[in-house]
């Protein structure tokens, strides 16, 4: 049994059948990071909100299944993400935005504490200066009297990660964290992921478009396009052999320029087969349904029909 | 001599106490159909210094000759203008939402270069040509374009009126990655086939190395490093110089170099401690760097450092 567990998630624009998520699953073990790449609308985002609870007004959770740690999270009934009671965290992309402009920092994260620990609000201040401290802010006290306007965007993030770790959280979701930092900031902020995640054994998620930042970051990778998984399996697997049309391509295009026939032409959400079928090299008749994961390797998958013709074929492709 | 020399460039916002110097003594020349890649962190004063160059700032001190010509407070000349061009980090942003593609491509010529309509005709088509799209764009509106074609569309009317010099202040930053390799691929295209200069301005270490033939590294308004670009990326002298390039992710899962995290973080541009601006985070400091100043000073050819630490033309090793 995993941690986080997400299976079946589907997630849809209300009164209309087009589906922004499409079956995604994926999972995340105890102290282990785990990738979720893809282009601006893959829907990297919209997955983490859904399993927060936190989707936008006007999208709506069709079908899925969120477990923690065996419990299950989604609401049959109402179609709703309960409340994960800290269990499951999140920091975001602008974490200036993110934090509440007109209360200091200190007592943003004391508030976090005294709801969730029970803390009175004395104990509460403290336990919050101390969390300050230990996510590396240097004069925790003074900054926990700042407002998020008078901390630099790198200051900023690490008061999200030290409000999210309040929580004591089993998960934590961190959503394009260093996407706004500078790379020598984003260096910092690796480095003090990576010690929670060794210290605490909290799980994490960790979304981004960067391949870069997947390699040096993550045990497992989850490959997203159009809001469908097109790839998954261990780190090494994925770099090193991969399978999916779609990744193959992703990665060509940080080498070098791709020569595709159809550029930029967006995600077509309105397809039924595969998503990735108008910009793919190798797309055939077959394309026009949706392709499932299939067994690749050894802790890999890959959403093509290329590999089930091989397997039927009898063929047991490269990877075996 | 150089198409563009730039000598002891300042630039001071603001006065008094809260003055911030963006740009404090740079010295950088740019050749014909040469590409000149300016590398910084968030602050550092790159755009500030591309701004000047256009004519959008007006420098504090210093002296700009392009073409053998002083541009001292001439930079509003049309003729100068129409022959120093900028492309902007969001094409969104810089594009007037409500012209059609036609008008903004025409405008450049109506105010630059006085030319008839049938000339801007055939300028236009031809440069739309350039810009890998056809004349079935020119009806249409910013919001009808994806992110690619609208940059596109940027560099095009950069290149309408033919400049000699294109400043390019981010133009991928905002573009996926699979997107970013085209507009790269296309930028090299036009400027064999124009023989345009550019200056490159970016955060993106690996996007530059890939379009720049030269590499100027700053840091707190200062040149820190300059060299060819496989120099710097091989062989990094300044010690902020290999930070940053230590601190960028790379997908290479075999060759996990050590990451040197800088402590801290960039200080306010408007405290800036007496002598080298990078001490408080630099492994190398010592007393000197605290009382003096360094200069940039050649130590190989084509290559110049501002660093103390730096001797030239051998290995580096702490000076004493």
């Amino acid at each position: 049994m995993s941690l986080l567990d997400v299976t079946g998630l589907t997630v849809g624009i209300r009164h209309s059948p087009l589906d922004i998520l499409r079956d995604v699953e994926f999972s995340v073990e105890r102290g282990e990071v785990v990738g979720l790449v893809g282009e601006s609308g893959s829907g990297k985002t919209m997955a983490s909100l859904a399993i927060m609870g936190l989707l936008p007004p006007g999208i709506e959770l069709r079908s899925g299944s969120v477990r923690i740690d065996g419990t299950e999270y989604v609401d049959q009934e109402s179609g709703r993400v309960r409340r994960t009671a800290g269990q499951m965290t999140m920091i975001f992309q602008h974490p200036r935005a993110a934090l509440n402009p007109t209360m200091r920092v200190g007592r943003q994260i004391s508030r976090v504490l005294e709801l969730n620990q029970d803390l009175h609000r004395g104990a509460a201040r403290e336990e919050a200066i101390g969390m300050l401290a230990r996510v590396g802010i240097p004069g925790a006290a003074r900054v926990a009297r700042a407002f998020p306007h008078q901390l630099s965007g790198g200051m900023c993030q690490r008061v999200m990660i030290a409000m999210a770790l309040a929580c004591k959280p089993e998960v934590l979701i961190a959503d394009e964290p260093t996407t706004a930092l500078d790379v020598t900031i984003q260096a910092q902020i690796f480095d003090l992921i990576n010690e929670l995640v060794d210290e605490t054994g909290t799980g994490v998620l960790f979304i981004t478009h960067d391949l870069g930042a997947i390699a040096e970051m993550c045990d497992r990778v989850t490959v997203l396009y159009g809001g469908q998984v097109m790839e998954q399996g261990s780190l090494r697997a994925l770099f090193t052999e991969p399978r999916h049309p779609y990744t193959r391509f992703l990665f060509e295009a940080v080498e070098r320029e791709v020569d595709l026939r159809v550029e930029e032409r967006g995600v077509n959400f309105a397809l039924t087969g595969c998503r990735f079928g108008h910009r793919c090299p190798s797309a055939h008749p077959a394309c026009v349904e949706f392709p499932p994961l299939v067994e690749v390797g050894p802790d890999h998958r890959s959403a093509c029909f290329l590999h089930a013709e091989a397997a039927t074929g009898g063929v047991v492709d490269g990877s075996a | 001599m150089a198409l563009l020399e730039i000598r002891g460039l300042y630039k001071t916002f603001g006065h008094g106490h809260g003055a911030v110097p963006a740009v404090r003594g740079v010295d950088l020349d740019l050749e014909r159909g040469e590409t000149v890649g300016l590398v910084g962190e968030s602050g550092c004063g790159k755009t500030t210094l591309g701004r000047i160059l256009v004519g959008l700032t007006t420098p504090t001190d210093g002296k700009i000759v392009f073409d053998g010509e002083p541009l001292d407070g001439r930079l509003s000349r049309p003729e100068v203008r129409r022959r120093i061009q900028m492309v902007f980090q969001h094409p969104a942003q810089s594009l007037n939402r409500r012209m059609k593609v036609s008008t903004t491509l025409a405008e450049p010529l109506h105010l630059l270069a006085k030319a008839d309509d049938e000339t801007i005709k055939d300028r236009i088509d031809e440069t739309l040509r350039l810009v890998g799209l056809d004349a079935g764009f020119l009806d249409r509106r910013p919001r009808q374009m994806s992110g690619g074609q609208q940059q596109r569309i940027a560099i095009a009317r950069a290149l309408v009126p033919d400049p000699d010099i294109v400043v390019l202040d981010e133009p991928t930053s905002s573009l996926d990655q699979s997107v970013r390799g085209r507009i790269i691929a296309l930028l090299r295209s036009i400027q064999e086939q124009r023989d345009v200069s550019y200056l490159f301005i970016s955060h993106d270490l690996s996007t530059v190395r890939r379009i720049a033939d030269r590499v100027a590294v700053m840091y707190l308004g200062r040149i820190v490093e300059e060299a060819p670009t496989e120099q710097i990326f091989e062989d990094p002298r300044h010690p902020y110089t290999k930070a940053l390039l230590s601190a960028v992710p790379t997908m290479d899962l075999d060759d996990r170099k050590q990451r040197i995290i800088l402590p801290g973080e960039t200080p306010s541009p408007s405290e800036l401690p007496g002598g080298c601006s990078f001490q408080d985070r630099c492994p190398l400091v010592h007393d000197r760097c605290r009382r003096e100043q360094p200069q940039l000073e050649t130590v190989a050819a084509g290559r110049r450092v501002e660093c103390f630490a730096v001797a030239p033309d051998a290995p580096q090793r702490p000076a004493g």
